[in-house]
Order: structure tokens, then C-alpha cells, then sequence
């Protein structure tokens, strides 16, 4: 079973944290999944599969055209927080 | 009068000038208010009646409801999370965009499980969301209040996204028609992004033709999500086209009877197989193949392994800085720890953390690549199928809707095929409808049919075919006895 | 003594009219927020869509870095939280970059470095920061603007090298028309690992990170800084720590923090840009459009016999190498250096203008360039008319032939008007027939040029004089 200290740290990486007894039920489910995934990787000859991304082969794609079309006001830029300054978000003090 | 009413038979009292428009958007809006508190379908029920004059589409005047995970300029968007909560966009989803130059009415957005993830419509910020047919019984998810307000009347219509089965299975535990088209087909820009290579918009209505107008007016090439794909032909008019030959196959590892005990789901099952006899008659070529087991077990692991992955990253923009609620502390890292901290749910966390963890270096091999090595196998293993057959016919679920105290959001060590077969179509981006076509305990389920690759033309027209044998067109929940 | 391991890794803005992945403005501007899209700033349900003109140019330099280039162009996710990434995770290339392996021969000193690369990848910009005393301010005008990152392998091996390659990777941005690549707007940084090694040692040293100098001279000083403590800790037999520095104002670097462990950004195939292929139309127009670099042009005028400062001064801007390139395809290659080298650059950098703006063409200094190397004007004259056609932007070959500044080449033209010189001063021409005064050649040559307005050609002028002289004197016998 995983570490809880690993897991606390996986999600401290994505800049949140839980419950000791989230944790818990967290660990049960990857005893779960990571039990699950072993049976796929027992699948014959898996590794020699190329891994897919896109549902098909899509031959329709376009690379857009080097145009500007569609931008936002500075207004609407800042709509969404209530912290600026002189048409900046501001945020606490980013140490370099 | 209105209530439960098809777009067609709208249409007509439009058309013929018995119910205005904007008398249409009143009655939905009272029924939507009228089930709100007991069924909470909506996270927002719009108050103004906003219409483009200038359209001569099917949909003009009609009202619908959205998901509230599409993005909708001025109108509060949520996607049903607390790190959403007040976040009113800036900018309209392409569907939105479509449905609204096409005429239609917008009535309100719809409560989904907290940022799509979760099949349940049991995790929203603003509560659960309840089944129509029995208020003790879930709606599924994630579109469930999409399903629901569909199933209870209140619209026509309603859009969805799916990403696993999130349109499909509600449908199914809600008796009415959902639809995901092939992938591409519609445009996700403005859609809050679940799981990318996943992420289906599609429609939810009481039968097969709506679907079909809805589509036709949404579908196409957009210059905003370079996934989507040009699509000429017309789906309305595909719909009657005789499909003598045509041929359907169901997949012996998931309807075998013998391997179930449960009573509801041997009858399900029982019903399926009649089902299967109606399309025979109806001129369908109807066979059973095998798949490997392996395959089909590995649905599950391969689909929540890849949509968790993707979801991680997806949703690292939801840090409470440009937009949602802002977090405590005093350097930028704490103000995201704690937005986050705060504004997702337990499950949402396990899922990123899961997911995470499947991307790390050391993991993405054996993990993430593996499941998207699978991905491939199943659906190389379906389209070679698709060269036989012309679509795949399955029960969307072995039962009617689970009630609140049967179902956990947990990972589930047993394998279920028959839950979750629908990914598939995730997969391969293959469309896929289900429709209702037997109750169980009183409760609806339905039966799903997907084919191949831009074939949605003749998807729907089986569906369409199929549907008139059922006996479940046009049905939703009288509950409350009103109409307006 | 030290062998120095330095690897750099070069981002610069690429210049397109929109940004990488979204369709608003790409433009350097001091305005905040006003470069915007739904895109740049992350918000929920935005998605990225590929800039055709990005993926090109991306192309163009890779190929002109002699990479090799993919059969298919596809991005992946770089995933981190930081404040100037609103996504969180940058859209870049880890799978299939633009262009694998490669390399960019740069002279240093007189000799030709051949600088290895890793990679070149096409990625995007973060938003910027500007810091005040107690807060930070996010402007999200640089987010999502087309950024190419040139990752060299560890192969440079002094200050004086990284500079030059710095340098010559500019010009080459230049010269393919691909960026601006102004250091000053932050359009072209770079990331130093620097690391010294014993001769004998067979592994790299422990390395040292400098991230995001713009400066070409910060570059320098910050090597040079670091050459000096790095080899006095090993001097005294201490370790060098593995860490990220910066280098402040007095050119000292200094240590901003540990390296604890490698990120792990967690890579994966950004599913919404899907893949679209590299095609052999695409590669023959591109292959096509490459110009000859710099360095080439540079060996091509050494072998032409220019100086070597001549050779790197009209090597090193494309658009004077090309005027120059047009102007000896007609005229004469000696003279035409004499006028790019002085009156030509001299009037750009006075003008603050570069070559394409220049009024006079290539063609019109060929003319001058050719009268003035057949002897037919003097040098003087042809940078005098010259700077009068700057002045008045006019063609210099209309304003010699209007102001008769054309010389008299016409040998009977020049003997009637110098036999009637000779009638007025019969003194002189006496001076020399009798007393062998050579001067009396060179005051004819002035009184020539004085009564022909200065327009009889001199040489022509002291042929027909001398013999003339001659003649007199045979005569006189």
C-alpha cells in the first residue's frame, strides 16, 4: 500500500490538502486502481502498442491562419478578481 | 399544454401561433421553479427572456437548458464546484453561441457532479440532484440535471457533455434520449475541460429526432477547437432511411445471463434480448460476438486512469487568482494551496491526486502509456468489428437507478461490464445514443447504440428505427400532476 | 586550471501577428492586459489552437540549424503552478520538437566553433511579474506570444564562446526573418548551466543554474563570475553546490536556492492540438526560402579578398549583405566595399534606419560604384553626389548627369581645351621644354580642372597634358 506521507505530498504538489481520513480512503483506492492497472500491463505483448491520444486519425486539422481576431478588453481581463492594481492582477509578493 | 412537449409539437403551436414564444419560456421557467426544490435540476434559472429574432430555425423560441459547465458570458458558471462559485465568464461556449443565434431560449443552467467528475449528479456544490420517477433514487451523472429536467418536462432539450458515459447514463436512469456524437462533431470550446481526448458535447431529449434537429443546428467545423471536423451530411433527414440489413451486434462477455444473479438486472436483460427480437423484425441483422474479457475489464482501470490524468492538468488553472474565490496567506503558493484546499471536494482531490500520480515519471509508463496502449487495443478491436457490423447494441446499465443509500462514488474492486461498457465511445470517439426501452422497478433503463466513426447519420437512424418498437417515445415523469 | 562546461539554453519570441496558441495580439507593448485572449489567461474551458505562422518559423530555424526535423507536429502539456502561468502547465514539445540534434558553426577568434545542439522546441511565454516592494502585479500581455527554445548541449567552453554564439544565434533570428530578437524587450533570454571539470576528470563537474539573463553582457559577466568562484571553492577542495543563481547589478552572482530535487512536470501529448503532418511541400518551401548565413558570406568576402573586418561587417546584417551582394554583381567589388564600409552604413546608422529603408538603392550605387572604378568621377565626387542623393532623395546617376558633373572623357574636348591652356601660359609650357620642370604637368592639371569645372576627367586630363608637353618639346629640338 502507498505511503499516506507519499500521498499528503502528491497532493501538496498540487497545491492542496485533505482530511487524515481522506487520505485513508485514498489509499484504498489505489490499492484498487494500481491492482486493476496490474492486469493491464499483463495484457500480451502491450508494451509493443503504439499509446493513442486522439480518438482517430483526424485528417481534417487546420493550423490556424496567423490572424488576430478575438481578444478581451482590459476590463474583462480583471472581471473575474478584485484584486488589482493599475490593470494588473495583484497577488502577494512572488520571491524570484 | 407545454409540458413534456417534443420540439416538433412546439414547433406547431409556434408555428400556428397558439403559444408565443415568450409564454413558452414562462411555463418552462415555472416548472423549473416548481421542481427545484425538490428535484434541484438547476443552478441557475434564468429570469429575462432572451431570444435572436432573426432565425428560421426548428429551435427558434424553444427553450432548453444548459450544463453548467459551459462557459456563458454574463451568466453565473459554476460547473457545480465551490472554486467556481461566483465565477461569471466573459466569453460564450460555441454551443452556446449556435443554440442562442439559432433562436433558442435558454432557460437555465443545469446542475452537474463538481466539475463533471462523478457519475452520480450526487456531488454538486448546490446539493443532489434527484431522479425524476423516484426521488430516492440518483439521476446519474455527471449531466444530471440535464436528464432531469428533460425527464421532468420542464425543456425539450438539453445539452451535455460526456466524457465517460455522463451523458448516456443519466439518460438511461432518467428514461429519456442521450446523445453523444462522434468527437469533433461538436465543438467543446467554452466546455470546462474534464478530460480532453475524452470530452464529448452532446444532447438530452425525450426522443431520437429532437437529438437529431438539436445536432444538425450545433454540429461543424469551429475555428476555436481544432478537434472538430467538417460534417455535411443532414441528420433529421437520415432518420427514416430503411435499414433493412443493417446489421447490430451485442457483446456475449456483457449480456451473458448466466454470469448475473441479480434479479433486476436478469430482467433488464430478459427485456434486451425481446428488444433484439423487435429489430429482427424490423429488418436488423442482429448478432452476438465475443471479446476478450481481459479487454472489457480493462475498460474501467483504462478510462479512469487516462480521464484522471487529464484532469489533473486540466484543472490546474483553477487556482483562485484571475478568477474564483481568492485564498489566505501571504506568498502566491499559499493563496492557491488554500483556494484549492477549499474549493474542491474530497473526491475531486483523490481523483487529481490519483491522477497525478499516474503522470509522474516513474509511474507514466507502467500507468498512463499503458492505459493508452489499451485504449488503442479496445478500439482497434471495435472498428474491426465496425467492418461486419454497423453498430453495437448493449444495455446502458443493468438496472434502473440506484438509490442514494445503494451507491458509493468509491472505486469499485468488482468488475461490472455491464456499468461500464458506455467509455468505449469515449475511446474511439464513436457516436452513440441511448433511449429507453424497458422499466425495472419502476424505474427506467436504456439501451444504447453505437457505430462508427462519423457514421452518426446511420446511428441515429437505427436509434430512431428502434425507438418506435420500444414503447418508451416522447415519456417523461408526471410527477406533481401540473402542467402550465 | 579548469575546463569550463557550459550548456545554454536560448528562448526567444518569435514574431507572428497573433500568439501561439490564441488569436490575439502578438506586440511588444508597455500597456498592461490589453494583449489578452480567453486563452492567454486560462480560463475555464478555453482551448489552444496552433498558429500556423509559429509552427513555420519554428521549422525555418531548425532547419537552418541543420536539426532534424519531425514527420509530424504535435505539443505536450509541462505541467507546474506558478503565478505567471495562469493554465498551469505550459504547452511546449517533449515528445516531437521542431527539430533534434543539429548545430550552429560560429567563429570566435578567428576560428570556427561547431555549437552541438539538444533540441529546438516551440513553446509558449508565461505572463510577466513586475515586483513592488509588498506585492507583485501579473500582466498577461506576454502570455501565450510564441517563444522557440534552442537548447545547446554542454559543449561551450568559455565566455567569450557563449557570447558569440548568443550573438550569432541573434543575427541568425535576423536573418531568417523569424524574431526581432530584442534582448532589451526580453524578446531573446537565456538559461546558463555552467560547470568546471579537471582535465582529468571523466564526468561533468556539479553544475550551476543561472535562469533568465537577457543581456548579452550579463551572459559574460555571470560566466565569468562564476568561472572565478567555482575555481577557487575547488581550489580549496570544496564542493560546488548544485543550485539555481542570478546575477545581480554588481555582477556577482548570487544563490537564489538549492536544487532539491528535479521537478517532475509530469509531460503528456496535449490532446486538443491533434497531430498534423510535416509534409514535403511544406519542407521544400521552407528549403527554398533559406538564405546563405552569415558565416558562409563571411568565408565568401575573405575569399573575394576583403578584410576580415570588412567581411564581418557586411556579413553580419542580411539586408546589407544582400545590397552588397547586388551592388558587385554589377560593379566593382573593391569599390563598392570603400562605399558600403563608410558612406552607406555611416548614413544607416546616422538615419537610424535599416538597409530596405534606405533610399538609394543597390542599383543606383552600382552605377555610382561602376563610374568611379572605371576612373570616369573620383572617389570624392562619388561620395560627395552620394550624400546629396540622401539628402534629396534623388537617383546619384540623375543628379551627376543634370548638375554636368559627368566627366569630360572625350579625348579631342579635352586636347582643344587644354591646347588653349597652353596658348595662355606659354611661360610654363616654355619652363618645361626648355628647363625640364616637371611641376608644369601638375599646373596644367589644376588649370584643366579648374576651367572644366572640375569635370575633365583627370587621368585622361594628365595622359593628353604630358603628351602635349612631350610633343613640344620634341618639337622645340
Amino acid at each position: 500500500m502507498i505511503d499516506k506521507s507519499k500521498l499528503k505530498d502528491y497532493a501538496n504538489k498540487l497545491m492542496f490538502d485533505m482530511e487524515d481520513s481522506e487520505y485513508e480512503t485514498l489509499q484504498e483506492e489505489f490499492d484498487v486502481i494500481l491492482k486493476q492497472m496490474e492486469l493491464i500491463g499483463k495484457i500480451p505483448n502491450i508494451s509493443s502498442v503504439e499509446p493513442m491520444t486522439f480518438p482517430y486519425k483526424n485528417e481534417d486539422v487546420d493550423l490556424r491562419e496567423d490572424e488576430v481576431r478575438d481578444y478581451l478588453t482590459v476590463g474583462e481581463v480583471l472581471d473575474n478578481t478584485k484584486y488589482q492594481v493599475n490593470d494588473q492582477v495583484k497577488v502577494p509578493k512572488v520571491v524570484e | 399544454m407545454y409540458r413534456g412537449k417534443s420540439i416538433t409539437e412546439l414547433r406547431e403551436l409556434l408555428d400556428k401561433e397558439e403559444l408565443t414564444s415568450e409564454e413558452l419560456f414562462d411555463k418552462a421557467k415555472k416548472l423549473a421553479y416548481a421542481f427545484q426544490e425538490d428535484y434541484n435540476s438547476f443552478v441557475t434559472i434564468m429570469d429575462d427572456y432572451k431570444i435572436k429574432r432573426r432565425s428560421d430555425s426548428l429551435i427558434k423560441g424553444i427553450p432548453y437548458a444548459l450544463k453548467d459547465n459551459f462557459s456563458t458570458n454574463g451568466i453565473l458558471t459554476t460547473s457545480s464546484s465551490n472554486i467556481l462559485k461566483d465565477y461569471v465568464p466573459v466569453y460564450d461556449a460555441t454551443i452556446y453561441k449556435k443554440l442562442r443565434k439559432a433562436g433558442g431560449v435558454l432557460v437555465g443552467k443545469t446542475v452537474l457532479d463538481e466539475l463533471a467528475m462523478g457519475g452520480t449528479g450526487t456531488t454538486a456544490h448546490t446539493g443532489v440532484v434527484k431522479n425524476p420517477w423516484n426521488k430516492t433514487c440518483m439521476t446519474g451523472g455527471s449531466s444530471a440535471g440535464s436528464a432531469a429536467a428533460v425527464a421532468l418536462g420542464i425543456v425539450p432539450f438539453s445539452i451535455g457533455s460526456d466524457t465517460g458515459d455522463s451523458i448516456r447514463k443519466p439518460a438511461s436512469f432518467c428514461g429519456v434520449v442521450g446523445y453523444k456524437p462522434t468527437y469533433g462533431l461538436i465543438s467543446r470550446y467554452g466546455l470546462f475541460a474534464f478530460a480532453s481526448s475524452l470530452d464529448h458535447v452532446g444532447v438530452l431529449s425525450r426522443n431520437v429526432k429532437d437529438s437529431a434537429i438539436v445536432t444538425d443546428i450545433i454540429k461543424g467545423k469551429d475555428i476555436n477547437d481544432m478537434v472538430t471536423i467538417n460534417y455535411d451530411k443532414n441528420l433529421v433527414e437520415s432518420l427514416d432511411n430503411d435499414i433493412k440489413g443493417k446489421k447490430l451486434f451485442y457483446i456475449k462477455e456483457i449480456c451473458d445471463k448466466s454470469q448475473y444473479t441479480d434479479k433486476d438486472t436478469l430482467k433488464v436483460l430478459d427485456d434486451f434480448y425481446k428488444l433484439l427480437d423487435k429489430c429482427r423484425e424490423l429488418g436488423f441483422i442482429v448478432e452476438e460476438v465475443s471479446i476478450d474479457k481481459a479487454l472489457l475489464e480493462a475498460v474501467y482501470p483504462t478510462y479512469m486512469t487516462i480521464s484522471c490524468a487529464e484532469a489533473t492538468s486540466n484543472n490546474s488553472n483553477l487556482t483562485g487568482i484571475q478568477f474564483g474565490p481568492r485564498g489566505e496567506g501571504n506568498s502566491v503558493e499559499e493563496i492557491m494551496f488554500d483556494a484549492r484546499t477549499k474549493g474542491f471536494s474530497e473526491l475531486i482531490k483523490r481523483r487529481f491526486v490519483l491522477g497525478s500520480y499516474i503522470l509522474q515519471k516513474e509511474n507514466q509508463e507502467k500507468l498512463f502509456l499503458n492505459a493508452c496502449r489499451v485504449r488503442r487495443l479496445i478500439v482497434d478491436k471495435m472498428n474491426e468489428l465496425f467492418k461486419d457490423y454497423d453498430g453495437m447494441i448493449l444495455p446502458a446499465s443493468g438496472g434502473g437507478a440506484p438509490s442514494f443509500d445503494d451507491s458509493s462514488e468509491k472505486l469499485s474492486s468488482k468488475y461490472l461490464l455491464l456499468e461500464n461498457h458506455l467509455a468505449i465511445g469515449n475511446f474511439g470517439g464513436f457516436p452513440s445514443i441511448t433511449i429507453p426501452f424497458t422499466f425495472s422497478n419502476d424505474m427506467p433503463v436504456g439501451v444504447n447504440i453505437t457505430g462508427r466513426v462519423k457514421d452518426d447519420d446511420l446511428v441515429l437512424n437505427m436509434a430512431n428505427k428502434i425507438e418506435s418498437v420500444t414503447g418508451y417515445k416522447d415519456i417523461y415523469s408526471k410527477v406533481g400532476d401540473i402542467d402550465v | 586550471m579548469y575546463k569550463v562546461v557550459i550548456g545554454l539554453e536560448v528562448h526567444c519570441e518569435l514574431e507572428t501577428k497573433s500568439k501561439n496558441f490564441s488569436s490575439a495580439p502578438n506586440e511588444f507593448t508597455k500597456i498592461p492586459n490589453i494583449n489578452v485572449g480567453t486563452v492567454d489567461l486560462g480560463l475555464p474551458g478555453i482551448l489552444p489552437v496552433a498558429n500556423k505562422e509559429a509552427v513555420k518559423k519554428a521549422l525555418y530555424t531548425s532547419m537552418a540549424l541543420n536539426c532534424k526535423l519531425p514527420d509530424e507536429i504535435i505539443f505536450d502539456r509541462k505541467n507546474y503552478y506558478y503565478a505567471d502561468l495562469p493554465k498551469g502547465y505550459q504547452i511546449t514539445q517533449n515528445t516531437k520538437p521542431v527539430g533534434v540534434g543539429g548545430y550552429l558553426d560560429i567563429l570566435v577568434n578567428g576560428k570556427i566553433k561547431r555549437v552541438t545542439l539538444h533540441d529546438v522546441h516551440l513553446e509558449e511565454d508565461t505572463a510577466s511579474l513586475e515586483h513592488h516592494p509588498k506585492y507583485s502585479l501579473i500582466d498577461y500581455n506576454r502570455s501565450g506570444i510564441p517563444l522557440l527554445e534552442i537548447v545547446s548541449d554542454p559543449c561551450i567552453e568559455s565566455a567569450d564562446e557563449a557570447v558569440q554564439y548568443l550573438e550569432d544565434l541573434r543575427d541568425l533570428f535576423l536573418y531568417l526573418g523569424v524574431s526581432e530578437a530584442k534582448s532589451n524587450y526580453g524578446q531573446m533570454r537565456c538559461d546558463v548551466n555552467i560547470s568546471l571539470m579537471k582535465d582529468t576528470d571523466t564526468e561533468l563537474g556539479t553544475k550551476v543554474e543561472m535562469k533568465n539573463i537577457n543581456a548579452f553582457n550579463n551572459v559574460r559577466a555571470a560566466i565569468e563570475y562564476e568561472i572565478k568562484r567555482q575555481s577557487e571553492l575547488l581550489d580549496k577542495g570544496e564542493k560546488v553546490v548544485q543550485e539555481t543563481r542570478r546575477i545581480a547589478e554588481d555582477g556577482k552572482t548570487y544563490s537564489m536556492r538549492e536544487k532539491v530535487d528535479a521537478v517532475d512536470y509530469k509531460y503528456f501529448v496535449e490532446p486538443n492540438i491533434p497531430s498534423t503532418p510535416v509534409t514535403d511541400e511544406l519542407l521544400d518551401e521552407l528549403k527554398s526560402n533559406l538564405p546563405e548565413l552569415k558565416l558562409s558570406r563571411y568565408l565568401k568576402y575573405k575569399e573575394l579578398g576583403l578584410s576580415d573586418e570588412d567581411a564581418l561587417t557586411l556579413s553580419k546584417d542580411r539586408g546589407v549583405s544582400d545590397y552588397f551582394e547586388r551592388v558587385i554583381e554589377k560593379s566593382d567589388v573593391n569599390t563598392a566595399v570603400n562605399f558600403m564600409t563608410t558612406s552607406i552604413l555611416s548614413t544607416l546608422n546616422k538615419l537610424e534606419i535599416n538597409i530596405d529603408e534606405l533610399f538609394i538603392t543597390s542599383n543606383m550605387l552600382s552605377g555610382v560604384v561602376d563610374l568611379v572604378s572605371k576612373g570616369n568621377i573620383s572617389l570624392d565626387h562619388g561620395k560627395k553626389i552620394l550624400y546629396q542623393a540622401i539628402d534629396e532623395e534623388k537617383d546619384p546617376n540623375l543628379l551627376i548627369k543634370k548638375a554636368g558633373l559627368h566627366q569630360i572623357n572625350d579625348e579631342d574636348e579635352l586636347l582643344e581645351l587644354i591646347k588653349s591652356i597652353m596658348e595662355e601660359n606659354t611661360e610654363v609650357v616654355r619652363q618645361y621644354v626648355e628647363d625640364g620642370n616637371m611641376s608644369a604637368i601638375n599646373f596644367f592639371i589644376g588649370q584643366t580642372m579648374k576651367k572644366s569645372n572640375r569635370q575633365a576627367n583627370p587621368n585622361k586630363s594628365k595622359e593628353i597634358i604630358t603628351k602635349e608637353l612631350e610633343r613640344r618639346k620634341e618639337d622645340a629640338k
